[in-house]
Order: C-alpha cells, then structure tokens, then sequence
C-alpha cells in the first residue's frame, strides 16, 4: 500500500513539474520538455498500477509501451516542426509565433 | 440465293458507299447496279436452268420476311437491273455539269434497291415496304432541284397522288393477310369469295394511283420536272412499273369481275391519256402521258386474262421508253427546254440521236419487226380474245392508232425547224446508255417467245389481229405526220392538253381537301401548344411566387442565422491568440473542466 | 519495505531532476536533468519490478535526450544561458496550474479506495509473457503504433525539408 501511494504522488508531482513547465517556458523545446515529464509522470503511475493492482495483466505494461510510443512521435514531430519554423523564421521563440491568430 | 441477294444488297451498298465516301459517286452508283445486274441475270440463268430460290428473314412476328426467284420474279429484276444500268450509264452523262451528284446517285441506287427488292419480294409486308421506299425514292428525285420554283410542289403532288392510292394497297393487304391468315404472297392469292373481289379492286387502285391511270393521271406529267434519268426510270422499269408489276403478280387473285373493272380502266386510259399526248406541247409531258397510256394496254392484257402479254409489254416498253426518255434528255440539254416550240429542228441537228430516238418511237407505235410491235400485238390478240372483246379490242385498236399518231407527230416536231448547233457535255455516256436501250428496243421482241416461255404462258396471237394492229399503227403513224393537231382533234385539243380536268380534276377532289386537312391538323396543334405554353406560364408565375418567399422568408432565417454565428465566431476570436501557451493553457482549463464534471458526475452518482 | 524506499528514493530523485529542468538557465544543463530524471523514472520502473519497460525506458530516454540536447544547443538563443534572460511567462499562473494539478492528483490518491494490493509478481519470465501479450491480445495495437511512427517519420521529414522552388 504504501509503495503505490508513494509512486503515485511521485508521478502526480512529476506531473505538476510538467504542467507548469508547458505552460511557462518561451521556448518549443522546453515546452516539449515540460511535457515529456508529464508523460512520465503518467507512466510511473501506470507502472504502478500494474505492479500493485494486476500483475497478472499485461495490458498495463502495454500501455506504457504506447505511451513511450507517444513520447517517440511526439519529439519527432515538434522537432520536425521546429526545423521547419527555424528555417522560416530563424528561430523557435513562441512568443514571436502567432502565425494561428484566428 | 447469293446471287438474290447481290441483286438487292449491290445497289444497296453503292448507296451507303456513296454517302461514306462523298467521292467518285457515278462510278461507285455504276458499280452498285452492275452488281444487282450481274446477280440478276445470274438469278434469271438459275432460274431458267428450273433452280427456283427462297429466303426467310427474321420480320414482323409471325410474318418473315420472305424473297423468292421464281421465273417471273427473275425476269422482273432482271428487266429493272438491265435498265437501271443503261440509265445510270447515262446519267453520269447527264449529271456531268449538275451540282449534287453524291445526293444524285445514292438516291438512285437506292431507288434501284428498293425496287429490285419490290420485285423479288415474296412476302406482302416487304413488298409494302419496298413499295414506300419506292414513293420516298421518287419523291427525292422528282425534287432534285428542289431550289425552283414549284418543283417542290410537283414532288409532293406527285407523293400525295400516289400515297392516297397506296392506302388501296393497305387495305387490300390487310384484307389478304387476315383471310389467308400468313402474308405469304402465293399462298394469300388463293383466297378467294367476295374478300379476293374487295381486295383485288384496292390492289388495283394502289396499282392505277403508281401507274398513272385515268383518273389519278396528273401527277405523272407533273413529276417531269425531275432530271430525265429519274423520268426514265421512273417510266420503265421502277415507280410506274411497280403498279404494273404488283398487278401482274397478284392476277391470280383477280375474279373475272374485277379484271372487267381493270381491263375498262386500262381502256379507257389508253384512250384518255393517248388524247392527252396527242395534244401536248412539252416533249417529257407528252411522253409521261404516253407512258400512262401504255400502262393502260397493260392493264388491258390483264384485263383480257393474259399476263403474259402485260408481261411482255412491260419488258419491251421498259426498254423502249426509256431510250426515249434518254433522246429527250440530249434534247434538253442541247436546247435548255422540253417544249415543242424550242426544239423545232433538234432532229437534224443531231442526227444519230434522233435516230435511236426515232426508232425507239417506232418500235413504241408498233412498227414491225421492232420489240414493240411483237408485244402490242400480243395485247391486241389478247383483247381479241377474251370475252369482253367488245368492249376491250376497239380500245386497244384506238390506242395503237393514238400512239401512231402521237409518235408520228412528235418525231414531224423535231425534225422541222432550224439547226442551231450548241455543244452537249458528256455526250459518251449519254451516247452508250441510249444506244444500249434502242439496241434493245429493236431486238427484245425475238427474245419475248423464249422468255414467256420461261414464265411458263403463250403469247397469244392471231393473224387477222396482227394485220390490223400493224395496220392501225401505220395509219396512225401516217395521220400524225401529214395532219396537224387542231384538224385532228378539234374541239378536243384544249382540254386533253389540260388533262381533261373534271371539275378542278383531282387537284380539287384530293389535294386541296388534304391540305385543308393538314392545316386544320396545324391550327389544332397550334392550340395545343399555346395551352401547353399557358400551362408552363402558369408554372412559371407560381416558381417566381415562391422564389419570393423563399428569399424573403427561409433565407432571411438563414441569413439572420448566418449573421448571429457570425459576430459570435468574431467574439470567440479574442480568445484565439494563436500563441501557443495561451492555447496551451486553455487546452489545460478546458481538460480540468471535463475532469471535474465527470469527478461531479461520479460522486453524484 | 526496501521496494518502498527504493521507489521513495528514485521517486525524489526524479522530481528533483524535473523541478532542475526549469530553473536551471543553461539549456544543456537542463537537457542533462531531463535525462536524469526520466532514467530515475527508469529506475523506478525497475524498483517496482517492471524489467523490460524500466531498460526500455532508460535505453530511450538516454538517446532521446542526448538529440534533444542538440537540437536545443542548435535552436536556442542562449544556449549556456550566459546572459541570464527570463525564458519564462505567465509564471505565477504556470506555478498555480502546476501546484493545483499536482494537489488535485495527490488528494485523489488519498481519498480513493485502491481495493486489495498485489503481493507480488507472478512468477515466470516477465519479458517472455509480455511478448505473448503483444503477439497475441494486443497485437492490433502494437501495429497500430508501428504504423503511426513511420507514418510520423515519413510526416516529419517532409515537413522538415528545406523548400525546393
């Protein structure tokens, strides 16, 4: 009991760290790192989940496994996209990118 | 059955051919009819060697189609074939400075096919259907040069004549078919009773309306505006030869009656219409009555119960007047008219012509040795002896006389007058085929014997007969050249030249009530439409009332709608800064609202 | 009792490396963090007898990290974070929303029931039954994510190409 209480408050802070990472930083990468630590935090919860609740299913560990898969495309693509904003316009400052501006 | 079918599809598929290609027209026309005559004799030798033909093709249900070559049927395509060539031959003379020739040749190949398929039509609903295409046939050509002045007019007179009589045709048909219960040509001949005398007389009239007889003559010297190729086949060997051809076909079918009633028509058609060329002043005009009059010894042939001798007149007029017709088209040519008064003198002028012309006419008046002399003769035999020799002989006697007498006088008509020497285009060819047909004209009679025979009739004759029919024809050929027109028929002359109208004639009988008819027919119809018009205005008026409503009042909801969705999106814009923590922010509002409601949703529940 | 200190132990570790991601200036010093705290994660992972993710995870997040690392050296303005810029906004309410959503997270972990705790992981190879679970129940979606990486690589790379007029 103790262990899963203590992995999820690990990953719900972990998860806060992100939260506040996202959202505050002027840069894509370090938003993109605000949000691979919420990510995390989310799959130490699974993780542990799996461990305490059903160790006999799989399922759990799969999940992890599409998340990490998730975390994958997701830096592939902000970074896609960040070379291509660099290209442009020579760098990745968001505050400078309102191209979206309805 | 190769060779029945060459007959037919040749001419055919010069026509298609002609118009495919727009090119060549003449030769690939020649090429079409050399064909058909090449089948034809080929069917002819068949047949004569005892081969007889049949093919059925797939028709109406119930009632195929069926062509058969049996020795009449062969001699007939063979005449038609024999003079569609010659004919043709000349026309690529005669055309040769016309405009039009693709439309020219291919409508006279079809008229070739369409009659070839008449002819060996073994069936009653082909034979109607070659039959119409034959009065299609006739009604292009006779309006070739439809640009004129009242060509047009005498097409469709001619169209008009020949169509009211053709319902004789379909009502005899209709009479045939439903007593013999299949359309089956010999087989519908053995009825017999009161339906064979009905049907038998609207054969007749369907045959008198095509063969000019008294009293639907008119339109034949009316459709002389047409080129002279056309009026040569036209008189010979298709549109006036199918009455002929239909009646000589359908004798057996006639009871003593009726051939009375048809041997008295072609009586006194003989009669009228010889008066009537006697008279006439126009070269073509006298020799289209003359043909209605020939047709009229036809029909008296029949009349006297011997086909054989209509059989064999109609083989040697063939020949001899359409050699006639082709010395007349030089003719035309030459002086740029037909009428009489203009072509005083041609004769010497042109003397080889005027010969094949000159012989042609004799052999027509029935001068022996020559062709028409050996088939008149018959008829006149025929007449003699039948039983209703007292009314039928002294018609044909004064036919021949009459046809003396108009021969006679038309030849004294070109030979006197001055010479005026103009150049002919395309003299050759005019030359070959009218040289061909007065070769024929002069030596078809020795060939009547072996071809009766081949019918499987006698030619009937009698001494006493032949004398006095030669007799007459001389007279008559003497009376026309040494006695003017006005001392020989006085006070006739200037109604036999109009065609001895009765009233109007038949102008006032058929086609003014026709035309009335069609014109009721127009204003009917002109109603109709001014409803349907009324009707679609109405339509129209109730469309635009509900356009109204429709922009006034749906589309104002909609619009209305558009706008409030509009200003709405222009407040929610605000928010939209398109930078990407703002959205990110958002995004985390909006997932913590979605979270506490479904936290509400699970605890309340 | 050690698995709960292990997990307590690389658990602080992890956080700690996390909160030094956004407060340290230097962008290679904070790419470093990043690794450090997601190979804690590995750890954990580990601590928490979960084989095959926890070497996954640490294989992974090394090598991503150490890409991450150059493109932030390539595309940010003050890489070593010599010039002291605010690289930050909207910063109290960042820390509020971070705060409220760790807090809400760890009152939910107090006040839901957990219901029986797993004594331990059932014997076997742990690896061999999580590929029978891949090839057999979940193989659609294992598939599904093959797919949708090449498909992101193939997307990414078009998008990153230089323009060609």
């Amino acid at each position: 009991m103790a262990t899963l209480i203590v992995a999820l408050i690990v990953g719900a802070i972990l998860f806060g760290v992100g939260l506040y990472g996202s959202l505050s930083q002027t840069n894509l990468v370090m938003i993109m790192m605000g949000v691979e630590l919420m990510l995390a935090g989310a799959m130490v919860n699974l993780v542990a989940f799996w461990r305490f609740l059903h160790p006999e299913a799989y399922s759990g560990q799969m999940f992890v496994l599409i998340v990490m898969t998730v975390m994958a495309l997701e830096m592939a693509v902000g970074f896609g996209v960040g070379t291509a904003r660099f290209r442009y316009k020579g760098s990745v400052e968001m505050e400078e990118a309102r191209d979206l501006k309805g | 059955m190769t060779s029945v079918a060459l007959t037919i599809l040749g001419p055919l598929a010069a026509m298609v051919a002609i118009l495919a290609i727009r090119y060549a027209a003449p030769a690939l026309a020649l090429l079409g009819v050399g064909a058909a005559l090449i089948g034809a004799i080929t069917t002819l030798v068949g047949v004569a060697g005892g081969a007889r033909y049949a093919a059925t093709l797939p028709g109406l249900p119930d009632l195929p189609l069926r062509l058969t070559a049996t020795p009449l049927t062969a001699v007939l395509a063979a005449i038609v074939a024999v003079v569609s060539v010659f004919v043709i031959l000349y026309a690529v003379g005669y055309m040769k400075e016309e405009g039009g020739k693709v439309r020219f040749f291919a409508q006279m190949s079809f008229f070739a096919a369409a009659m070839e398929t008449l002819v060996l039509a073994g069936d009653w609903v082909l034979l109607l259907a070659a039959w119409e295409m034959i009065g299609l046939a006739s009604y292009l050509l006779i309006g070739f040069w439809y640009e004129e002045d009242g060509i047009a007019e005498a097409a469709t007179r001619a169209f008009l004549y020949t169509r009211t009589a053709d319902l004789g045709l379909y009502l005899g048909i209709f009479i045939l078919i439903s007593q013999a219960g299949t359309s089956e040509i010999p087989r519908t001949l053995e009825v017999g009773g009161s339906a064979a005398f009905a049907a038998s007389l609207l054969v007749l009239l369907a045959a008198a309306g095509k063969s000019a007889q008294t009293p639907l003559q008119g339109w034949l010297q009316a459709a002389m505006v047409g080129p002279t190729p056309v009026s040569a086949l036209l008189h010979s060997a298709t549109l006036v030869a199918a009455g002929a051809i239909l009646l000589i076909r359908a004798f057996p079918l006639f009871p003593p009656g009726a051939l009375l009633i048809m041997g008295a028509l072609g009586g006194v058609t003989v009669v009228v219409t010889g008066l009537m060329a006697v008279a006439n002043r126009d070269l073509k005009r006298l020799l289209a009555a003359s043909t209605s009059s020939q047709y009229g010894f036809m029909l008296l042939a029949l009349g006297a119960g011997s086909p054989v001798a209509a059989l064999a007149h109609l083989t040697v007029h063939a020949a001899m007047k359409s050699a006639l017709f082709l010395g007349s088209g030089v003719f035309q040519h030459a002086r740029s008219s037909t009428e009489f008064s203009k072509l005083a003198g041609i004769g010497r002028e042109r003397p080889l012509v005027f010969a094949g012309f000159a012989v042609a006419g004799l052999a027509l008046a029935g001068v022996p040795p020559l062709a028409g002399f050996w088939s008149k003769d018959a008829v006149i035999a025929a007449t003699y002896e039948s039983p209703a020799a007292w009314l039928l002989f002294p018609l044909a006697l004064v036919g021949t006389a009459l046809t003396g007498i108009y021969v006679a006088r038309t030849l004294r008509l070109l030979w006197k007058g001055e010479k005026q020497n103009e150049p002919v285009a395309g003299i050759t060819w005019m030359g070959a085929g009218l040289s061909g047909l007065v070769a024929l004209a002069v030596v078809l009679g020795f060939a009547l014997e072996p071809l009766t025979r081949l019918v499987g009739g006698e030619l009937p004759k009698d001494l006493l007969t032949v004398m006095l029919g030669a007799g007459v024809a001389l007279g008559g050929l003497v009376l026309g050249w040494f006695v003017s027109v006005d001392s020989l028929l006085g006070p006739l002359r200037s109604s036999a030249e109009k065609g001895f109208r009765i009233g109007g004639g038949f102008e006032q009988f058929v086609a003014r009530p026709a035309l009335a008819v069609a014109r009721a027919t127009d204003t009917f119809d002109g109603g109709i439409h001014r409803g349907v018009l009324g009707v679609g205005r109405v339509g129209l008026g109730l469309a635009r009332v509900s356009r109204l409503t429709d922009e006034k009042g749906i589309d104002g909801l909609i619009f209305a709608l558009v706008r409030g969705t509009r200003s709405l999106g222009h407040r929610a814009r605000r928010l939209q800064t398109g930078l990407v923590h703002k959205e990110l922010l958002l995004a985390v509002t909006g997932g913590a609202l979605i979270l506490a409601l479904l936290a509400i949703g699970t605890l309340a529940s | 009792m050690l698995q709960t200190v292990f997990v307590a132990l690389f658990g602080i570790a992890a956080i700690w490396f996390g909160v030094v991601v956004f407060t340290t200036s230097s962008m290679v010093r904070s790419a470093l963090a990043l690794l450090f705290s997601q190979t804690a994660v590995g750890a954990m992972f580990l601590a928490m007898q979960a084989e095959f993710l926890g070497v996954l995870q640490i294989m992974m997040m090394a090598t991503e990290m150490s890409i991450m690392a150059i493109f932030m050296v390539m595309y940010m303005m003050d890489p070593g974070g010599l010039m002291g810029m605010d690289m930050t906004h909207q910063k109290r309410l960042s820390q509020a929303a971070g705060v409220l959503g760790a807090l809400v997270v760890i009152g939910i972990v107090f006040l839901a029931g957990w219901g029986s705790i797993a004594g331990s992981v059932p014997p076997g190879q742990q690896v061999h039954d999580l590929g029978i679970e891949l090839m057999e129940r979940s193989m659609l979606i294992f598939e599904t994510a093959g797919i949708t990486i090449l498909t992101a690589m193939i997307a990414t790379i078009a998008v990153a190409l230089e323009r060609r007029r």
